[in-house]
């Protein structure tokens, strides 16, 4: 499987020399693997996959599609650089649009029903980043206490019912473009551009790293380890319950059983398929944003193929097995 | 087409890849030939389906046994009853339990109803306690056939059982001994009249994407068999892609919108619930085209939103599957005590909505 991500890598991969072939191959592979099968995925699409190279569809179909898990990969992957990770995020998208939702319909008007579902999103990851940060629970059972009980408000607050909601200001965030780029992505443009100026240029990046790559020696350089955490789970939860409205909008309605499920698991393999290591200590939207594209448009590529579901998800969770398992080797190859 | 050799490569390799050679067939997908449901409007004399009426519900099962060793049930006025639930987090289940109540508030009976949540382990909990409480009646809609186990609990406390809307697995617990009888709703015949109305509203010639329910569901599963065997009588209809879209409308919005991009030619849609064809809907609007008329959709369910969309030329029907049991329910009980023969599986009643009367139910659709 790896082997045939890699393809045009071959080349340069042979030209090494031979000795250093397997730890070059690998480090290539952990850098732009995902990259690479996306490339494939564009080329086997753009010959097999009829009106593929439309900008209607790559723009309002693919982009559209995989920009709400791209956003909400990247807080994720804050949360990760820090060496924790956030399975809340599906059921705060619920959250979100729940109250977003509700807030409408109770007629309070666009600016601050947008505001109460960002404030309760921001709520909980404030949850989340207390009980890491201050109380030392461990990540995974953290954000596991939202991810159950999260859903579970969102059901609470409309009985489980769906919500229609079709105020037309209000379906822009889902449906609208700006310039003819549709919001949702603008919006992943701007928050990977945003995350990738603070990692790069800001002292609060350094920390971010510092925190997942070696926590004691992170905290006696000084580092406010507890607020950094605080600040990426709050990070996480507000850009996911950012979806949350945005997938409400897209669909025109709220459904707290359906909303964001399963996206902590789509957001999390983002992550991991473009090379960042779960252990922390590193983040490159550049990768998230290339390991969503790459995942959403595999799945694409299977439903428009006629592929069934249960072997789409085989394979799509082969290939995450294939990225770790090449991240491992490059980890060792290294150490 | 001229292939060079990376090119070819890259396509092996991703072909590889994929692991599912054989999936990917046509290049440049549908191939569907002439797709002329528009300017042909004479039904393809071919297809008999096209020119057929909505078969109904289907005939009450032939040769089934009457329930005879299961607990007896006391002739009285009014009775004690319970009702298991197995989930309230979908408007459907909302209203099953609140058509119960109300028949049972309007016969005089007095009901205890316990929700399940979604979790087997609750209800099997659930009907323990609802079993130590003696009820005249046990009312139970399953969550899985793996409840057999309590359902023989409650015949051996010499409560009858009348189960609803699903069925348990009947070689542990025995039809007619263990439980009276499973009120239920035929999913395959569901599928069938959706066909016969997809037929109808294309002329028998259409290039169908179906949006299928979660994979290995029944409704989904009988629902599948239902149409696709219908429309077999009709050569002009083909199925050129079929998705599991999961029951809800944002997946079936995001694989339509797939598969409208891949199949152009797509000209109907049959999805297995309302909530995904609503989804289709916004899907091919997005598209640019017009939904009831560049894209006929045909759906299952009932629902208030899908009324709406009816009644607004959107969808073109849909096929009740009806979640008030308590009529029914109430009546089979009736039936028992009085000691009338009850077979021991009914059919629920289900109603066809098209243009003529989706806008007079709209109010009492769940």
């Amino acid at each position: 499987m790896p082997e045939t991500t890699t393809t045009p890598a071959a080349p340069s991969a042979a030209a090494a020399p031979a000795v250093r072939r397997k730890t070059s191959w690998a480090a290539y592979t952990q850098r732009y693997g995902a990259g690479t099968a996306l490339v494939a995925l564009l080329i086997f699409n753009a010959l097999f996959t009829a009106n593929f190279l439309t900008p209607a569809n790559l723009l309002y179909v693919q982009l559209r599609q995989a920009a709400p898990v791209g956003i909400v990969a990247l807080g994720m992957a804050m949360v990760i650089a820090t060496r924790g990770i956030d399975l809340s995020v599906g059921s705060v998208m619920a959250i979100s649009g729940q109250v977003g939702a509700l807030a409408l319909l109770s007629g309070t008007g666009l600016v601050p029903a947008v505001a109460l579902a960002l404030l309760a999103a921001l709520l909980c990851g404030l949850f989340n980043g207390t009980l890491v940060a201050r109380y030392g629970v461990q990540p995974i059972i953290a954000t596991l206490i939202l991810f159950i009980a999260g859903r579970g408000i969102a059901q609470l607050l409309t009985d489980g019912r769906l919500q229609n909601v079709d105020d037309p200001a209000f379906q822009f965030f889902g449906l609208g473009a700006i310039a003819g780029i549709p919001v949702q992505v603008v919006l992943l443009v701007v928050v990977a551009a945003a995350i990738w100026f603070v990692a790069r240029s800001t002292p609060f990046g350094r920390y971010l790293v510092a925190t997942g790559d070696n926590e004691p020696a992170a905290r006696l350089a000084g580092v406010p380890v507890r607020r950094v955490k605080l600040i990426a789970y709050a990070t996480s939860a507000t850009l996911a319950g950012l979806v949350g409205l945005m997938e409400v909008a897209r669909v025109s309605a709220s459904d707290a059983n359906n909303t964001g499920l399963g996206m902590e698991l789509d957001a999390i393999a983002a992550v991991a398929v473009a090379g960042t290591p779960l252990t922390g200590g590193r983040i490159s939207p550049v990768a998230v944003v290339i390991g969503a594209l790459m995942l959403r448009l595999l799945q694409n590529t299977l439903i428009a193929h006629g592929v069934s579901r249960e072997v789409a998800q085989m394979i799509t969770g082969f290939i995450i097995v294939a990225a770790i398992y090449v991240q491992r080797q490059a980890g060792e190859g290294a150490g | 087409m001229q292939l060079n050799k990376t090119r070819r490569a890259l396509v092996a390799a991703t072909l590889t890849m994929m692991g599912v050679l054989s999936a990917c067939t046509t290049v440049g997908g549908g191939g569907g030939g002439e797709t002329a449901a528009e300017g042909t409007k004479a039904p393809d004399p071919a297809c008999k389906l096209a020119t057929a009426q909505d078969p109904g519900n289907s005939a009450p099962p032939q040769n089934v046994p009457v329930a005879e060793n299961a607990p007896k049930l006391a002739k009285k006025d009014t009775y004690r009853v319970a009702f298991s639930q197995n989930a309230s987090n979908n408007p459907w289940r909302l209203a099953e339990t609140e058509s119960m109540k109300a028949e049972a508030g309007k016969l005089g009976h007095q009901l205890t109803i316990t929700d399940a949540q979604n979790s087997q382990a609750k209800q099997i909990q659930d009907i323990r306690s609802l079993i130590a409480q003696k009820p005249d009646a046990l009312f139970i809609a399953p969550i899985t056939e793996q409840l057999a186990n309590v359902v023989v609990d409650a015949a051996k406390a010499d409560i009858p059982v009348f189960l609803l809307d699903r069925a348990v697995d009947t070689n542990i617990a025995k039809p007619g001994e263990h439980y009276v009888t499973v009120i239920r709703s035929d999913f395959v015949q569901e599928g069938l009249r959706a066909a016969v109305a997809l037929a109808r509203a294309t002329g028998g010639r259409a290039n169908i994407v179906e949006l299928e329910g979660t994979t290995g569901s029944s409704p989904a599963i009988d629902r599948k068999k239902g149409f696709d065997e219908a429309i077999k009588q009709c050569p002009g209809m083909k199925i050129v892609a079929s998705q599991d879209a999961d029951f809800t409308r944002a997946k079936g919005q995001q694989v339509m919108e797939t598969l409208l991009q891949s199949n152009p030619d797509v000209n109907a849609v049959y999805a297995h619930n309302d909530e995904m064809a609503i989804g289709a809907i916004s899907a091919i609007k997005a598209a640019g085209k017009t939904p009831g008329k560049d894209v006929v959709v045909v759906s299952i369910d009932g629902s208030r939103d899908a009324l709406q969309a009816v009644s607004r030329g959107e969808l073109y029907a849909t096929v009740e599957c009806n979640p008030r049991f308590g009529p029914a329910a109430f009546k089979t009980m009736q039936e028992y005590a009085e000691g009338k023969p009850v077979p021991t599986v009914l059919v629920n009643q289900d109603r066809f909505f098209d243009q003529s009367n989706a806008k007079q139910f709209i109010e009492e659709a769940y």
